[in-house]
């Protein structure tokens, strides 16, 4: 076996990569899993914070730049107000509801999957349908280009190749192999 | 100085007016004179941009409040350090600053290729000089940062008055890492202005070639390698002193800045199947002109208030101007483009689908994406208001719902794409390629999954980046490998004389390493935990493995603020640990508070323990604490980023080919008579 065939032989190249990648293992923490939030922040994750002053949602306001870094009066406010709905016996959806009809659909902190707010969620997903579609058709329209050369069909009887194709294969020969 | 600064800068719009006019000129007559006349305009354009920055600075450093500039950000307490930063602190500082690393670049590139070039150049110039123009349209006659301080007189003129002292600069921005994060990202955005310019150029003059292609390369690296660090420092820096405990909101002011990041990924990738191939001439050069378009729609987001952001210190109503010229510039590169467009034509075709090519197409598609999502989510709660006249809230659910899987499926293509040959990759070769770095990325989705791992995105991204993470390190094993069979050296002098040998290949591998790293980080993000309580001297929290004791508070003043220090003893397993000095600070000259989060930072997790304030009822310290695991492995893969970049514009030891004189077999004929005087390899960039 020669050395460069030594080289290509997989087996031999995974003892450095088991090795160094094996010992992250350990340093990953001992997660649990993740933080479960109690049912009023979970529904205060689904509506903003209406103070003006921050973006975050009711349910995570830590109100950047105020007095102080927690919860602002309004979303205290807003998270009351859930916690008495949800004690009341509303469900998640009538108390998401609920704010929407005192704020306008500005409270969600996603855009509703109905109405206008629709086509928030259709255009990444279009953007991703017309662009594959798009990348096939650039694929298809290249590989149509792709024709056998006339040196290569008449191989045998062919005409000499001029230096400049000559040239120009071996300048893209290189290209292909270097760098 | 004022009227120094202010006297610089209009000369320099008169001498980039000049550079303009007389560079169009230039081009139709082709006169040397004038040529050379021009380019020298430009030049002292920038040095007029310089003096007038530098006088903005003096006047902060010599407490010159006279200057409205000053007294609006600035006071004799602050220090130094910050005297600095206070030069971009607000609208009319950020606007000169702006123009000032841009005259970085144009002086550097006018200087640069002085002797060369001499088709493409005046073309460049007379572009560099119209965005320098609009910029310092605003540095002169919307924004300018030399209005001296005026109050309403008796007889109702205005009176020029100068204060004792300043307002201070805004708390957020007195941290280091303020000093450093913006003149990166605005490097970065600046810096795209360099392969728009020779991008227009080129296509304008049908220079011929892929030589605008190389001339730009490394600018376009350097500036996307500003735009990385600037972002992550903005990330960073949010970490650090907002307190929340995150440090990516999806604010849109930190979407404006990802956006031009995207396309330039993008536009770096696909570059090389122009170099390469002779192909995506087209796309190529659309690419960059939309990655400086969203440049400017940045600067439009951050500066116009159009979308509601916690970046409030910078908005006004000089959005306008920004939209204006984008329109103009959206304007010129269409005509350009539809006048020229049959200079792009692409000279190859696709050998196969499993190749490289393929891969750069996907890869720019995945990054197109997630581009659009992004602008089309910052922008949509104008969108809905002006169409179905209610207002929908875009916020961070929606950003991480649509972007976690695209993220996901660019960090599979950046294990897969480098490894696919150009032309056509063969069954071997994949097999060659793929096999244990599948093996070894389902292996530890398996274990990870076994330790009792349930976040399902999380265990896919962890998978995929063992398996990104095995195919560089297969990669730089195999080149190493051969270059220690014939040198002798060990195997780490070997992969750093193979790195040095092909930058650009294996320093993008570095980069791409970064980014495996930094996905690790964001993968820890679905394992966060916080627990919030007010304390008395003496009582304590547990937070995971933690146990956090307030020992005591006190309260320092310092010279620009006060700050009101919790003393909070860490123990672990009842041991103690360390001590942590959470702090708020109020700042006396304007009243702001500001916060100093304390972080204990291990590769494993962050201890993050935040100040929160005393409670409103019984007046006792609040302390917000955070276990965010892994958030060091982001800071971290972000330092192999840049320094792959770095090494990726370092020129070649040698030329790469490595297998030069391993005993081969005779190559065969690739067509009737010809020989090639170099083998193919596959799998290799």
């Amino acid at each position: 076996m020669t050395k460069i065939q030594m080289i290509r032989r997989p087996g031999l190249l995974v003892l450095p990569v088991l090795l160094c990648f094996a010992g992250a293992l350990p340093l990953l923490p001992a997660f649990g899993d993740a933080q479960q939030l109690d049912h009023t922040h979970q529904l205060g994750m689904k509506v903003k914070c209406m103070c003006g002053g921050c973006n975050d949602s009711a349910g995570g306001c830590y109100h950047v730049g105020g007095a102080f870094s927690g919860p602002c009066d309004t979303a205290l406010g807003m998270l009351k107000k859930i916690d008495e709905r949800i004690a009341q016996g509303n469900s998640d959806d009538l108390i998401v509801q609920s704010f929407v009809q005192e704020y306008g659909q500005a409270v969600l902190t996603e855009p509703p999957h109905s109405g206008f707010g629709r086509v928030a969620w259709w255009i990444p997903a279009l953007a991703l349908i017309g662009g594959f579609a798009l990348v096939l058709g650039v694929i298809s329209r290249w590989r149509k280009r792709l024709t056998p050369s006339p040196a290569l069909a008449t191989a045998g009887n062919a005409p000499s190749i001029s230096n400049e194709l000559l040239d120009r294969a071996r300048a893209q020969a290189a290209r292909d192999t270097e760098d | 100085m004022d009227v120094f600064g202010s006297f610089a800068l209009i000369l320099a719009f008169i001498c980039a007016v000049y550079a303009f006019l007389g560079g169009m000129a230039a081009i139709v007559t082709r006169h040397p004179l004038l040529v050379k006349s021009t380019r020298q305009a430009g030049i002292a354009t920038c040095c007029l941009i310089f003096i007038a920055t530098f006088s903005l600075e003096y006047l902060f450093f010599s407490d010159n409040f006279s200057a409205a500039y000053v007294v609006a950000h600035s006071n004799r307490a602050l220090a130094t350090f910050y005297k600095i930063a206070a030069l971009w602190a607000g609208q009319e500082g950020s606007l000169l600053f702006w123009s000032f690393l841009l005259s970085i670049y144009v002086f550097s590139v006018l200087i640069a290729y002085r002797n060369k070039n001499g088709e493409l150049m005046p073309y460049v110039g007379v572009i560099l000089a119209g965005v320098q123009i609009f910029f310092l349209t605003l540095n002169n006659f919307v924004a300018s940062p030399f209005k001296a301080l005026a109050i309403p007189g008796a007889n109702g003129a205005m009176d020029l008055v100068a204060r004792a002292d300043g307002n201070g600069l805004t708390p957020l921005l007195q941290y280091p890492e303020m000093v450093i994060h913006p003149p990166n990202l605005y490097s970065g955005y600046t810096g795209f202005t360099i392969p728009f310019a020779f991008a227009l150029a080129a296509l304008l003059a049908r220079y011929p070639g892929e030589k605008w292609i190389h001339l730009t390369r490394k600018w376009t690296m350097i500036a996307w390698c500003f735009q990385t660090a600037g972002i992550l420092l903005g990330a960073h820096w949010a970490y650090a002193v907002l307190g929340w405990g995150g440090y990516w909101g999806w604010d849109p002011v930190e979407n404006a800045s990802l956006l031009p990041w995207l396309t330039g990924t993008a536009f770096l990738h696909s570059v090389m199947m122009q170099e390469k191939r002779g192909m995506m001439k087209v796309w190529n050069v659309w690419l960059v002109f939309t990655t400086f378009l969203l440049c400017i729609t940045g600067t439009f987001l951050t500066r116009s208030g159009v979308v509601s952001s916690v970046h409030a210190f910078a908005q006004s109503s000089i959005g306008s101007w920004f939209v204006g010229f984008l329109a103009v510039i959206f304007l010129v590169c269409l005509v350009a483009y539809l006048m020229n467009r049959d200079y792009l034509k692409s000279e190859n075709q696709l050998d196969a689908i499993v190749s490289r090519e393929s891969s750069f197409l996907f890869n720019n598609l995945i990054l197109l994406v997630s581009c659009v999502a992004v602008l089309s989510g910052t922008l949509f709660p104008v969108l809905s208001e002006a169409l179905s006249g209610s207002k929908i809230s875009v916020g961070a659910p929606f950003f991480n719902k649509v972007n976690i899987p695209i993220g996901l499926l660019l960090l599979f293509l950046t294990g897969v794409g480098p490894l696919l040959a150009w032309r056509k990759t063969s069954v071997e070769s994949l097999k060659r390629n793929f096999t244990w770095p599948l093996i070894i990325g389902l292996l530890s989705g398996v274990v990870i999954f076994a330790l009792g791992y349930r976040e399902i995105y999380s265990l896919i991204c962890f998978s995929l980046c063992f398996f990104v993470a095995a195919t560089i390190v297969m990669e730089f094993y195999r080149g190493a490998k051969v270059i220690r069979v014939r040198s002798g050296a060990s195997y780490l002098t070997s992969a750093i004389e193979l790195t040095m040998r092909n930058t650009r290949r294996y320093g993008g591998y570095i980069v791409h390493m970064g980014m495996v790293l930094i996905f690790i980080g964001l993968a820890g993000a679905a394992f966060n935990q916080n627990v919030q309580k007010e304390l008395q001297p003496g009582g304590s929290m547990q937070l995971g493995k933690y146990k956090l004791v307030l020992q005591s508070f006190d309260s320092r003043p310092e010279a620009n603020y006060t700050g009101l220090r919790l003393n909070v003893e860490v123990f672990v397993n009842d041991k103690p640990l360390m001590m942590l000095y959470p702090e708020r600070r109020i700042f006396e000259t304007n009243g702001e508070t500001g916060t100093m989060v304390a972080i204990y930072s291990t590769l494993r997790e962050d201890l993050y323990v935040v100040y929160a304030g005393q409670s409103p009822e019984t007046k006792l310290p609040v302390i917000h604490a955070y276990l965010n695991p892994l958030v060091k492995w982001i800071w971290f893969g972000g330092v192999i980023v840049v320094f792959g970049t770095l090494v990726a514009l370092l020129p070649n030891r040698r030329a790469a080919l490595v297998l030069s004189g391993a005993q081969q077999p005779a190559p065969k004929p690739l067509v009737h008579g010809m020989t090639p005087s170099v083998t193919y390899r596959e799998g290799h960039d």
